[in-house]
């Protein structure tokens, strides 16, 4: 035996012992208290500079550089970051290659008006890249993180995304989107079938082949589940779909079945059925099978969708005339009208995180425009503007953005904006899509 | 899009049959195309309707209540199902593009369900009619004004 080249695995123990008596408290990244403050009032943006990762090898250069790119396009997505370019002289001595052995230049930070540096250093092992990142903030200099994040070459944005995941995590103390899917209804040639992506819209693949019509997805909390419409045969059949194993439940009741929802906290859904002669919203089990009916009204009552504890259920009904939002108690039974302004309330989301419901309202002029209210009916605010037809607002699993479809630009698109409205923009998908369903990941999810 | 969802049409329903009311009913006074001689009669279908035809109701926005020309329309159509008792149909309810999906489907319900109903009451035996909602998935004409729009609303009759 050989003592002067100990075994990989005993030298890798051995840096990681070290590591864990010098870092202990920073492998976990702990929410910064004032941060979550700014993110929650949606005040500004926090100025990030980012530096580009460096590496020692140039073989490793364009791993570097693809990591780059996909941090900064996973941190421009979640629209809680404005990313300034680092200065040049940002690194002002130390070893440039071993993160916390490097000297931070904090004055030429806050000169380019940063509040916070994420930079580190990636180096490659075989198949396995190790990337070595350090976040500071610029202020003070206080180190807030310092992690290690090893993945394999074939899978950067898995890597590139963890790191961001404990930033965003770090500034908001909510799990953050980047494990997160969204299920869409795309478009093309006339015919509708559902399709599922990360949170993104990346590698989008196809879930139904209902050759014609798939309609209004529904993911389960954990996201495992895939509820939707479709006309499979010329009727309308309720589908409940694992997306693991693939099966199927198909709910085959009378009459139309439409927009089914998940209750939050458990394996439940809801959805409207018409089989005893009138549109009713029904809570049933992932089986198919029916729990209770939950509501009984001679008009219509549509699109349930649930409070983050489950016990509450803003609906849309026609009971008054126009279509507008309620919300059913499900323990007192109660049911009290939401919204009063506008003829034309519908698709109401509940964010699964808040007090707040996003919907649309169909205006005089024709558009359709998202708001948001709360719970209690106060706080009505206007999201989009002037851009033709908005609609089927989905929240983001941490509540911090709503995903909605557009046709602002000419056909429907899948956009993105910020809780508050701001920062709207496209996720510049091909083709024409609609009905986004965000995965909210109230069961604990797998790690990623 | 049109002229193929015509030529299926032509093709499947009994050729004696005359069978208004598709999408190229939008224009006013549609007259059925000539029928293709048939190579043997169906025996289902062997009376030619003559003077009802079996058309498409329409509906004001987001209602489902039947006007006056609607209800006028259904008598017809009543008539066309009593001169040929051997036919069922589907009726299709469909809305405009305008208003939200899901809601949608539940109108375009109703629509259907209305005129079914509407149907039924004047002693059409109610298992030959289905319905069947699409919500605004299936326009007739696509146009984005108030005139494609009113031909959108509506109940449509296709036999089976």
């Amino acid at each position: 035996m050989d003592m002067n080249k100990p075994s990989l695995l005993y030298r890798t123990l051995l840096v990681f012992a070290l590591y864990m008596a010098v870092f202990p408290a920073l492998l976990t990244a702990e929410p910064v208290k004032e941060y979550i403050k700014i993110s929650k009032e949606g005040v500004k943006r926090i100025p990030l500079v980012l530096k580009n990762l460096d590496t020692e090898k140039s073989k490793s250069k364009k791993y570097a550089s693809e990591i780059d790119a996909i941090v900064n396009r996973g941190l421009g997505f979640t629209g809680l970051f404005a990313i300034i370019k680092a200065p040049l002289n940002i690194i002002s001595g130390g070893d440039l290659y071993q993160a916390g052995k490097r000297n931070i230049n904090f004055a030429a930070l806050s000169s380019v008006g940063a509040e916070v540096y994420a930079g580190g250093i990636l180096d490659k092992k075989g198949s396995t890249l190790r990337m070595d990142m350090e976040v500071y903030d610029a202020l003070t200099g206080k180190l807030l993180m310092r992690k290690l994040y090893e993945g394999d070459k074939d899978n950067l944005r898995k890597l590139a995304h963890r790191f961001c995941g404990d930033l965003v995590k770090m500034f908001t103390g909510k799990p953050s989107i980047f494990e997160s899917k969204i299920a869409f209804v795309q478009q093309s040639g006339g015919k509708k079938e559902i399709y599922l992506a990360e949170f993104d819209g990346y590698g989008a693949v196809v879930v139904t082949r209902s050759g014609g019509l798939a309609l209004t997805p529904a993911l389960s909390p954990d996201g495992r589940k895939l509820a939707y419409l479709t006309y499979t045969g010329g009727k309308p059949d309720l589908q409940i779909k694992d997306l693991a194993t693939d099966a199927i439940v198909s709910v085959k009741r009378k009459g139309v079945k439409i927009d089914p929802a998940w209750r939050n906290g458990t394996a439940e859904l809801a959805t409207t059925f018409s089989f005893d002669g009138n549109q009713e919203l029904y809570l049933l089990r992932d089986n198919g099978t029916i729990t209770r009916r939950l509501t009984r009204h001679g008009m219509i009552d549509v699109s349930p969708t649930f409070s983050p504890d489950g016990r509450k259920m803003a609906f849309v009904s026609s009971r008054h005339g126009s279509p507008q939002i309620f919300i059913l108690d499900l323990v007192s039974g109660s049911v009290k009208r939401l919204t009063y302004e506008g003829k034309y309330n519908t698709q109401p989301s509940w964010s699964p995180v808040g007090d707040k419901i996003a919907f649309t309202t169909m205006q005089k002029s024709g558009e359709i425009n998202i708001f948001t209210v709360n719970a209690d009916g106060t706080g009505l605010r206007q999201l989009t503007y002037r851009a033709r037809h908005n609609e089927a607002p989905s929240w983001s699993p941490d509540g911090t953005m709503i995903m909605f479809s557009s046709d602002r630009s000419g056909g429907k698109k899948l956009y993105v904006m910020n809780a508050d409205g701001r920062n709207q923009r496209s996720l510049g998908l091909g083709g024409q899509q609609m009905q986004p369903s965000w995965s909210t990941f109230q069961l604990k999810s797998s790690s990623y | 899009m049109k002229a193929l969802k015509f030529l299926l049409r032509s093709l499947i329903v009994p050729s004696l049959l005359f069978v208004i009311g598709c999408s190229t009913c939008c224009k006013e006074a549609v007259v059925a195309p000539p029928p293709p001689p048939p190579p043997s009669p169906p025996p289902s279908a062997s009376v030619v309707p003559v003077g009802t035809e079996l058309g498409d109701v329409f509906f004001a926005f987001d209602s489902a209540v039947l006007s006056t020309a609607s209800e006028s329309q259904l008598n017809d159509n009543v008539q066309w199902m009593n001169d040929n008792p051997s036919a069922s149909v589907v009726i299709e309810g469909h809305c405009d593009e305008r208003g939200t999906d899901e809601y949608n489907i539940a109108l375009g319900e109703r629509r259907a369900e209305t005129a079914k109903n509407y149907m039924a009451n004047a002693g059409v035996d109610p298992s030959r009619m289905q319905t069947v909602s699409y919500g605004e998935e299936r326009p007739f004409d696509p146009g984005h004004d108030e005139d494609a729009w009113a031909k959108n609303r509506r109940a449509h009759f296709a036999v089976k």
